[in-house]
């Protein structure tokens, strides 16, 4: 292999490819990069078998190759080399790098040992714009449970066809994230998916000005996210999706309208003094402002008012401060709504003048 | 489905010695075989990049495997899917979204495993011996995790310990049929980290201590010299602490006198209201006889009571003696009277009810013959402390019944044939009025004391 290439464009790319590069490493090769060098292109990729990502910049190839290097080195070195033209060049088992006034030369692994990331790219689904993507999956995906399960398809993001569009909904069983019409529905979506919110995560670090194609290979079970220059590839979850539908509340008697800004900083306040009692704040709803209170025996206790616009009852609801501040902090809308029915049932939270979306918090029981 | 399984653990026994460790825990840990039919195995991996290497790397050794245990030139086909494993519902919280639309619960009639629903605050006797630590498990009870956090209870065997935890857990789920609580041992949480570290599984366990709004283990004693699970211990305890979950512990003494655990946990045991149980006096052991009796549907008179209150030190020995008689009484078709009791009494005098504990032994074996402790158990050889330290390594082993090894660790670390070597010489030695005097004053102070 010999190739050549300027360092900088190789440099934003490594950062993502980093994401996929195996910590705990039980196996040597997934700490490697692969390293190709083909038709005027240096691809590049890395997994840790749950999810893999290719990168690919134009090189001058002189002559083809593949070679496994230690990841962690070459991005270590790469980062340190300023905007130079670079040459890799394969002498037997040692791949050698040349830059201006630098030289370096890297122990290569067999690199019959790495993976295949992706036999087909699969059915394309849809194409989406990097602002739609981080608009709407960040909305949700934060949601899906990041812990192992008993629920396997907790842990992932759903996206279920529905007549007018594609919904995503992610839920860890506490609180549930549902986003409407994010595409139209195809033809090429079969069935519904649920796709890792890992997969999800590093879908938001992708970095491309064009638009990223979802593609969906059945047979492999895989899932592909296609830019121009890079590939993300994850599994797909096979298991069966906890009916969501079932637990959204059709009607409400207690609906207010408050400042986003506002309710988060009173839910910070509080949550002060709920740190010491599993984070539980209360909200209070009345005619015309929220009470937002906390209290801790051994510490102290604080209430906040706000204005709010309530119609309905008055009424009372205590959550977790962390999942509060999750859906108030996620979203960057000027006023939400809130809606309930009683203490024991889940609250909900909307985006003023928007029906698509809705975030749904089971509630804390407080005795007395 | 069963069979494929077996079949798998036997081909992956065999793959396991062909292949890497790295290999095997990350490709082959989660594979499944989905099907076997016509020859043509069906093998199940994780992700699409585990089947291409298991294709291309590993075929020959899986393979192999595979001929000899279904069947020459079977085939393989390698499925990216994940079988989710383990669907046992993990006891569901109700506090879930799902449960909460689901099926209707059915927590009012479960109850929390293994606490036993006789075990109540109602139904234990109280006397001074263990009022303190009745009142503070029933503040306990009351506030879960507001008020004395942790609560270390700690007594000799059979003076209600375990009544008394079970009765903390018994009131908080009256309380609070939807709190999350775990009654256990600690030789049983011992055993869950040990399986969790061995199945490499220890994010569930994690999450099963330390999702609890109350954990009460009894005899924690037992985790000494038990590293790895002190520690975990230890951060299960933190993490329950931050949040206000209700710990509750036991033991037979006092924390700082566990040997061999870490001086972090030890301090955390005693940061919160550490209770003593004493033996039950007198009054006491009456009084649970009495209610004993009640709930064996059996009528006891208060003289009765006192006479049989007078020969076991302990609860749990009171309640064998009180079986004993009712079973008596029944076979022979009598009422229980005094004659009754004391028939049955003499029997079991001579079967030990009381045996004490070898330190409290020691401790009047010195007290008799005037030496201290830490003599008995020096290296010296001295005249006077040989005879009293054979004397102690008689009576452990008739007395006590333990090992001529423990023995020996006992008395500062001897050899056991040590000890043999002293129970014979004293055996010998019996026919000797003198010594067999000092023999019988001995038990009998022991037997004494702890009857009085």
């Amino acid at each position: 292999m010999k190739v050549s290439f300027l360092s900088d464009k190789l440099q934003e790319k490594l950062a993502f490819l980093n994401h996929a590069v195996s910590i705990r490493g039980q196996l040597p090769i997934l700490s490697c990069f692969l390293i190709e060098a083909g038709k005027g292109k240096l691809h590049i990729s890395s997994t840790d078998l749950e999810i893999g990502i290719t990168s690919s910049i134009a090189a001058n190839v002189e002559k083809e190759g593949k070679v496994a290097i230690p990841a962690k080195n070459f991005t270590d070195l790469l980062s340190n080399l300023e905007n130079k033209k670079i040459t890799l060049v394969q002498e037997g088992e040692v791949l050698n790098l040349t830059g201006e006034k630098v030289k370096a030369s890297f122990q290569i692994m067999n690199n019959e040992e790495f993976p295949k990331l992706y036999e087909d790219e699969g059915e394309m689904i849809v194409s989406l714009k990097p602002e739609e993507i981080m608009k709407y999956f960040q909305r949700v995906g934060f949601a899906a449970s990041s812990v192992e399960t008993s629920r396997p398809a907790l842990s992932g993001v759903l996206f279920d066809k529905e007549k007018e569009g594609v919904v995503v909904v992610a839920t860890d069983s506490y609180r549930l994230s549902l986003q409407k019409n994010v595409f139209k529905t195809t033809q090429s979506l079969k069935k519904p998916l649920v796709i890792p919110s890992r997969v999800i995560r590093e879908l938001m670090s992708i970095k491309t000005d064009g638009t990223i194609k979802v593609h969906v290979s059945e047979k492999n079970n895989q899932v592909l996210f296609l830019t121009q220059e890079t590939v993300l590839v994850g599994r797909l979850i096979e298991a069966e999706y906890p009916e969501y539908q079932k637990i959204i509340p059709n009607e409400f008697s207690t609906k207010t309208e408050v400042g986003r800004e506002d309710l988060l900083k009173a839910v910070r306040i509080a949550s002060v003094f709920a740190r010491e009692t599993a984070n539980i704040v209360r909200l209070i709803i009345e005619k015309s402002k929220i009470t937002v209170s906390a209290n801790s025996p051994s510490v102290g206790e604080d209430a906040v008012e706000i204005e709010a616009k309530t119609t309905g009852e008055n009424n009372e609801i205590a959550f977790n401060a962390k999942y509060l501040l999750d859906i108030l902090s996620i979203l960057d809308v000027e006023e939400v709504v809130f809606e309930m029915n009683n203490p024991l049932s889940s609250g909900v939270f909307k985006i003023k003048g928007d029906n698509s979306f809705l975030h749904l918090i089971m509630p804390i029981r407080v005795q007395g | 489905m069963q069979d494929y399984k077996d079949t798998w653990n036997k081909i992956l026994a065999e793959v396991e010695l062909e292949v890497s460790r790295a290999n095997f825990l990350t490709l082959f840990k989660r594979t499944q075989i989905l099907s076997i039919e016509d020859g043509v195995v069906t093998i199940a991996a994780p992700s699409a990049m585990i089947v291409d290497l298991l294709q291309r790397r590993f075929y020959e050794v899986i393979k192999k495997s595979t001929d000899k245990h279904v069947g020459e030139n079977s085939k393989l086909v390698f499925v990216p899917k994940t079988i989710a494993e383990n669907i046992e519902k993990v006891h569901d919280d109700p506090n879930t979204l799902f449960a909460n639309s689901g099926v209707q619960k059915t927590s009012s009639v479960a109850r929390p495993p293994r606490v036993r629903v006789d075990y109540t605050f109602e139904n234990m006797a109280v006397s001074s011996s263990n009022q303190l630590a009745f009142v503070s498990a029933s503040t306990v009870a009351k506030k879960p995790g507001d008020t004395y956090n942790p609560l270390f209870i700690y007594g000799p065997t059979g003076v209600g310990k375990t009544h008394l935890m079970q009765a903390i857990a018994n009131e908080v789920f009256k309380n609070k049929p939807n709190g999350k609580i775990l009654y256990t041992t600690s030789e049983e949480f011992t055993n869950e980290v040990v399986e969790a570290i061995r199945t490499n599984n220890t994010q569930n366990m994690k999450k099963k201590f330390r999702d609890l709004d109350l954990l009460i283990i009894d005899d924690i004693q037992f985790v000494a010299g038990k590293e790895r699970v002190q520690e975990e211990l230890f951060h299960t305890f933190n993490t329950l602490v931050d949040k206000n979950s209700q710990i509750v512990l036991s033991s037979d003494r006092r924390p700082e006198e566990i040997k061999q655990v870490e001086k972090r946990l030890i301090s955390r045991f005693s940061g919160g209201l550490t209770v003593d149980v004493d033996i039950p006096d007198f009054e006491l052991r009456t009084a649970i006889l009495l209610i004993k009796a009640k709930k064996y549907d059996c009528e006891l008179s208060i003289d009765a009571a006192k006479l049989i209150a007078q020969k076991a030190s302990d609860a749990r020995g009171l309640e064998g003696l009180l079986l004993r008689i009712i079973t008596q009484a029944q076979a022979l078709n009598k009422d229980i009277d005094e004659s009754l009791i004391s028939s049955v009494l003499s029997l079991s005098r001579d079967e030990k009810i009381n045996s004490f504990h070898p330190d409290e032994l020691i401790k009047n074996i010195c007290n008799y013959y005037n030496v201290k402790p830490t003599q008995l158990k020096s290296p010296k050889r001295d005249a006077f402390l040989v005879r009293p330290r054979q004397i102690a390594m008689y009576l452990l082993k008739k007395e006590v019944g333990l090992t001529f090894v423990e023995i020996g660790n006992l008395l500062g670390g001897r050899d056991h044939t040590t000890v043999m070597h002293g129970v014979e010489k004293v055996e010998n030695l019996l026919e000797n009025p003198l010594v067999s005097e000092d023999i019988m004053r001995i038990s009998k102070n022991i037997v004494d004391k702890n009857v009085d």
